[in-house]
This record gives C-alpha cells, structure tokens and sequence, in this order.
C-alpha cells in the first residue's frame, strides 16, 4: 500500500514538474468569436514553449528561407523585445475605422493584439519569451556564417 | 533622558529612511513618443505610441540606408546642396529671434528661435487652411549635431534628450478634417 502510495506520489510529482516546466514560457492564448454566416466561438490557450519546441522540430530547409530574411533585423528584434520585456504596460498601435478596431499592446509579459471588425472579434495574447525563443530557434535554422 | 531621546531620534531617522527611500530608489519614469492621426471626415484614427528608451534601445541596431548605428548621414544632394547642418548649428548658436517671416496672400510662414525651442508655424490657405506648427527643443538641436562627423546627424541622442525634455507638442498639422501630432508624455496611453 505504502508503495503505492510512493509510486503515485512519484508519478503526480513528474507530471506537476513537467506540466510546471511547460508552463514557464507562459501561455498563449486565443480567442476567436466569428458572428457572420454562422456564430463560432474558438478558445484556445497553451503552454508558450510549445512554439519554441515546434519549431526545433520543423524541417531546416522549410525555415532557412525565413531565416534568412529575418537574419539582418536579428539585433533590432532582439533589443525591441528585450525593451519590451522591461517597459510599462503600453498600447503601441491602436488603428480604429468605422466597424473596425485594432489594438497591439504590451500587458504583463505579453504581446496583444486585439481585432474587432463586424464578423469577427480576434484576441491573441503571446508571452514575449515565448516569441524570443521561437525567434532564436527560427535564427538558429538558418545557414550558419 | 538623553538615551531615550537618542533612541527616539534613531527611530525618527530610521522611519524617515523607510518612507523616502522607495522613492529615492525608484526607477526614472518611462517616457513615451506618441503619434496620433485623427481623419474626422472618414471617423480613422491611427495612435503609435513608443516608449522612448525602446526607441534609443532600437535606433542603433538599424543599419540600412542612411542610417547607421543611431546616426543618419545627409548628403548635401539629399537637401538640394543646403548644409543641414551647418544650418542648424547656425540657430543653436544664435540667441531669440525670429529668422524667417513670410506673409503671403494664400500662405504664413515663421521659423523663429524662443524660449528654447526652434519654433516653426505654417499658415496655408490655399490647402484648405492648413496648419502646421513644429515646436523642437534646442537641447535635441544640440543632441542631433552631438556627432563628430560633418555630415551626419545623432538620432539616438536627439531621441535621449527627447527623453530628458520635460512633456512636448512637437508637431501638429491640422487641416478641415484631418489631425496629425506628435508629441512627448510619460503616459503610457494617448489622453
């Protein structure tokens, strides 16, 4: 019984370790509600490393064209978010248009980006580590120098 | 008696370093850029705001065209042969005044040094009374020419003295329905 007992603890201990490991990126979350033909809800939130993860298993020469591209602005994408990270909470780009609304904001640790228009209402909420890390797994694909 | 009252005066000094210090130690507050196009006659608005040290941060990474390392070269084809420089640094060393005056029938010019700011304000009936007004700090004149290099213009310590100005309207077009600004606050969101 007392083994039992040790090797349930062992296996709730590995899961709560790992499901907190997969948590440390934070989560991405996303929120879809389409109102035109037909009224859809989609609510989807997951642990951010998954992206990381996700691209270190894409195949290289899908990502090496992109890698390329994204190289040069490598140290401008790296300083904006590592700015990003230590400022204030701000809304950098709202765009407002009769039916429509747009709103990318920095809240918390995370990139927001809100888009409302007459069909659809978007929410995308994207941990700002999760989005270094994937940028450096996408850089890390691209031919080395 | 004078042990208590040594006691009690350590506790004062003490509480008191208690009460300032979080604000002794506090960061400087983040200031931010913001950009605001309102069209009224179509009901579109467009806010960028940026915060200034992410600007500086970001500035001298950018290496493509004319800009390198936070500084912006001009070449005198660029200004149609006007030494921009030379130009500015001509109003930086120059005390309160107003250097330029125009009167037109259809258009008001003035571009004029005072209080510290290069002040710029343009009248233009003929485009359905528009008006622009650019107010620039004479501190970030002096931040722009910091460079040593003739031709070129420092970006990032004009946008470091930006920070360091206290809050500015720097620029506003305004016309019948349109409105364009740019200006410097610490609020982190326009209003």
């Amino acid at each position: 019984m007392v083994l039992f007992g040790k090797i349930a603890l062992g296996i709730v201990g590995t899961a709560v370790a790992g499901l907190g490991l997969l948590c440390s990126e934070g989560l991405i979350e996303v929120k879809v509600v389409e109102r035109a033909p037909e009224v859809h809800h989609l609510y989807v939130i997951a642990p951010a490393m998954l992206a990381p993860i996700g691209m270190h298993f894409a195949p290289r020469r899908d990502l090496s064209h992109a890698a390329a591209e994204i190289k040069p602005w490598l140290p401008t994408i790296r300083a904006a978010l590592e700015q990003l990270r230590d400022t204030d909470d701000v809304t950098l780009v709202e765009v407002r248009e009769p039916g429509e609304h747009v709103r990318v904001s920095k809240e918390g640790g995370s990139i927001v980006v809100d888009v409302e228009d007459q069909d659809d209402t978007v929410h995308v909420s994207t941990p700002i580590r999760a989005i270094s890390s994937t940028i450096e797994q996408l850089a890390a694909a691209g031919p080395s120098t | 008696m004078r042990k208590r009252l040594c006691g009690l005066g350590m506790i004062c000094v003490l509480a008191g370093l208690v009460v300032t210090a979080p604000a002794a130690m506090a960061t400087p507050t983040e200031r931010y850029l913001h950009v605001k196009v309102e069209d009224a006659s179509k009901g579109e608005s467009v806010n960028v705001n940026v915060p200034l040290s992410m600007a500086e941060k970001i500035l001298p990474t950018i290496n493509k065209n004319n800009i390198h390392n936070g500084h912006v070269t001009i070449g005198h084809a660029d200004m149609n042969d006007v030494d921009i420089r030379a130009l500015l640094d001509a109003v930086r060393t120059a005390p309160d005044n107003e250097f330029v005056t125009v009167k037109g029938k259809d258009q008001d010019v003035r571009v004029a040094k005072s209080n510290g700011n290069l002040v710029v304000h343009v009248r233009d009936a003929a485009k359905g009374g528009q008006k622009v007004d650019i107010t620039i700090p004479m501190k970030v004149v002096d931040a722009l020419l910091s460079t040593a290099k003739d031709n070129e213009l420092d970006i990032s310590a004009a946008i470091r003295a930006l920070g360091d100005a206290g809050d500015a309207l720097l620029v506003t077009v305004e016309d019948a329905s349109e409105h364009f600004r740019i200006w410097v606050d610490s609020k982190g969101s326009p209003e």
